[in-house]
């Protein structure tokens, strides 16, 4: 394990690297106050600093934000072939970063996974806000397909503020040496492979048949803009859920309601978790 | 140097604004465009063609297997192949062939594989892709990210199941299976030689290098564009300090022979065109999704063969796109109404590019001669993929391309390589003596 801290404006960030069956997950601590859990999305963590909600989160919290295996430099890992071999490892991850019962934020794909966990380990996390989750299917309005487009329309999908999506999509400006630039291309194609992995051809993998056991308060939020999962999914969660508490709608935000409106987000986090 | 007359099957009649009307060829064409009875006698003309190449001299007939594609009719190779099998009686019939991994089990095609060898004698080649991205993760759904681990698996699988003297149970990722037992088993030993059509990833390069199978680029860009493909490969031969027999690669070229270079720009135009523009008229939003690439060809920069044709027809549209919106805008300046264009406008690729650019060779037999020679040496390849058929193609046509191939051109190449190298790759059939008569 190794451990690397830096200070941004307001709040100190801890960046470490933990073992992960043969490679290793990069987990990121930022922040003083009650501890609260953090499950990226689609575009995973930032090379450098914090997610925009993470940041906001962190005046007033300690957060705790593991990147998944193949996302944002964690290693890639050839294991998890199908859904539940990533709740699994989510499962050994939350563990090991110590983000194990903690309150969870959790957006879309992350939000997937931390359902799919808490059917199964109660324990794991003790009440959810799920930013506009994955997991549900319905063939009248279907998820949109975002990797059948190409990079410019993924990037529309995914938001309607280009500034979300540049982590993701360009290339990291603070980089000079051509073989840098070259290996964070692969990372950045490594993490939209993994992101592909779990939502492909069609994520719903059954989630309507447990979703009777996330029974920690669940409390919804979805951006309007939202062009991936459309908005009205949050009709058809708070359907299958025990306990949703709370269903908020972000004007302007798109599916990455956490990079796009983060002090709104945090607002309501804030408000459900505490 | 061995001819395999190849045929890709395309859907000749599409419309002829297809590029402007209709985003793609491929994944999610719209079904209504297909008709059935153009559909059938398509595939009866083509096998036609197929088997019309065999009886002339080609050394072999090739098929490939695409999905959800109006340029490739053939779902199933292996039920042209089949009727091949039986139609012709010394041509090698060269099947590039199935998509491993969407086969579930993959034992399907060791089996029917077994069961084409069987028929034809012992005259098969088994080619085995990993596939497109269009056929393999959009119109079959596949993870990307687990096709390439699929596919080795099922690779494993097949050809233990063609040499295994004993029944034997196989515990994959992707397959389990308690009994493995093939029958029939391939008649040739011990087992039909195995090529690897490849469009462009340099793992495909090494797994050829380790373990001696032809490397097949199925280029739509010609010689010239395949040359860098083509040195990648042999490159990685070099390292590992193998034979450069030109046996161990294949590569696949457009090609069309007339009397005079004149005549032949003037017969093949529209059919060059046709595919070209229409045939590769594919959107790039199904060319390159996360993790069909692997990080070694991420980490290379390689653009892979659809993903060129992608690009290409992109770039077409664009230009299009932005010269309507320059015209519109002048004939607005000038207060007067826009006129439509043609859909051969600028931006459409002219025939003479294509030629200039080596998608297609073009000639008379004596400059297609001197052509495809400098194709065999440049590339270092023994096996050419020919192309006599393309876009929508008319069948006498097709017939005279063939036709001047075979007598005035192969005769004059063929011996390319022969007396230098040996084709270790090549089909080795049973003695005549031991061969069926079909038919009686």
């Amino acid at each position: 394990m190794s451990t690397g801290t830096a200070t941004s404006a307001e709040v100190s960030i801890t960046r470490r690297s933990v073992d992960f069956r043969g490679g290793s997950v990069t987990v990121v601590e930022a922040g003083q106050g009650p501890r609260i859990g953090y499950l990226h999305g689609m575009v995973g963590l930032p090379t450098h600093g914090l997610p925009p909600l993470v940041a906001e989160l962190a005046r007033d919290h300690t957060v705790v934000a593991p990147a998944l295996p193949g996302f944002s430099g964690s290693t890639y890992c050839n294991d998890l072939r199908v859904q539940s071999d990533w709740v699994v490892a989510l499962s050994e991850i939350a563990d090991l970063a110590g983000l194990t019962g903690l309150p969870l934020v959790a957006s879309s794909v992350g939000a997937m996974l931390a359902m799919e966990l808490v059917a199964v380990r109660p324990e794991a996390f003790p009440g959810l806000v799920l930013l506009a989750p994955l997991g549900l299917w319905d063939a009248d309005e279907p998820v949109a397909d975002a990797f059948a487009t190409t990079l410019s329309e993924q990037r529309l999908i995914l938001s309607p503020n280009r500034a979300s999506t540049a982590a993701i999509f360009e290339d990291d400006p603070t980089l000079s040496d051509p073989s840098e630039r070259i290996e964070d291309g692969v990372s950045r194609y490594l993490t939209r492979t993994s992101t592909a992995s779990l939502v492909w051809p069609i994520p719903e993998h059954g989630l309507d048949l447990r979703a009777h056991l996330v029974r920690c308060a669940v409390t919804l939020v979805w951006g309007e803009e939202d062009r991936l999962v459309p908005p009205s999914y949050d009709k058809r969660f708070a359907a299958v859920l025990p306990s949703v508490v709370g269903c908020h709608r972000i004007a302007g935000a798109g599916h990455l309601t956490d990079w796009d409106a983060p002090a709104e987000v945090a607002a309501i986090v804030r408000a459900a978790l505490g | 140097m061995k001819f395999v007359w190849f045929h890709l099957m395309p859907y000749p009649d599409l419309p002829k604004d297809f590029p402007d009307r209709y985003r793609s060829v491929w994944v999610d064409i719209d079904p209504s465009l297909y008709d059935p009875a153009v559909g059938h006698r398509a595939y009866n003309e083509y096998i036609d063609q197929l088997e019309f190449a065999a009886g002339l001299g080609f050394d072999g007939v090739g098929i490939n297997e695409h999905h959800s594609n109006a340029y490739g009719l053939m779902p199933s190779p292996n039920i042209i192949a089949a009727t091949l099998a039986r139609s012709t009686s010394d041509a090698a019939i060269v099947v590039l062939g199935d998509s491993v991994a969407l086969y579930n089990p993959p034992i399907r095609i060791a089996e029917e594989m077994a069961m084409l060898d069987g028929i034809s004698g012992g005259r098969l080649v088994a080619g085995f892709p990993v596939g497109s991205p269009m056929d393999t993760v959009f119109a079959y759904g596949t993870n990307p990210a687990t096709l390439r681990e699929r596919y080795h698996e099922g690779m494993e699988l097949i050809r233990r199941a063609w040499t295994s003297d004993e029944v034997f149970a196989f515990n994959g990722r992707y397959n389990k299976l308690r009994y493995v037992n093939v029958w029939p088993r391939p008649v040739q030993k011990p087992h039909p030689p195995i090529w690897i059509p490849g469009g462009g990833s340099v793992d495909t390069w090494d797994y050829c290098v380790d373990n001696d199978l032809v490397y097949c680029y199925l280029s739509y860009f010609g010689y010239k564009a395949g040359l860098a493909t083509m040195r990648g490969f042999w490159d990685k031969m070099a390292e590992r300090g193998k034979p450069l027999n030109p046996f161990q690669g294949a590569f696949a070229q457009f090609v069309a022979v007339a009397d005079s270079e004149k005549e032949a720009f003037e017969l093949y135009r529209e059919p060059a065109e046709y595919f070209f523009n229409s045939c590769l008229h594919v959107y790039a939003g199904f060319a390159d999704p996360p993790g069909y690439k692997t990080p070694n060809t991420v980490r290379a920069g390689v653009e892979g063969m659809v993903e060129r044709a992608a690009r290409e027809a992109t770039a077409r549209s664009e230009a299009k796109a932005a010269d309507k919106a320059a015209d519109k805008a002048a004939d607005k300046a000038a207060d007067k109404p826009t006129m439509p264009k043609s859909s051969s406008s600028s931006q459409m690729m002219s025939f003479e590019t294509m030629v200039e650019k080596g998608y297609v060779v073009l000639g008379s037999p004596d400059q297609v001669i001197s052509k495809l020679r400098e194709v065999g040496t440049s590339m270092n390849v023994g096996h050419l993929l020919t192309l006599a058929h393309f876009g929508n193609m008319d069948n006498e046509l097709v017939r005279y391309n063939t036709e001047m191939l075979a007598r005035k051109v192969l005769p004059e190449v063929q011996p390319l390589f022969e007396n230098e190298w040996e084709d270790h790759w090549w089909p080795r059939p049973l003695p005549s003596a031991q061969r069926a008569e079909p038919g009686r």
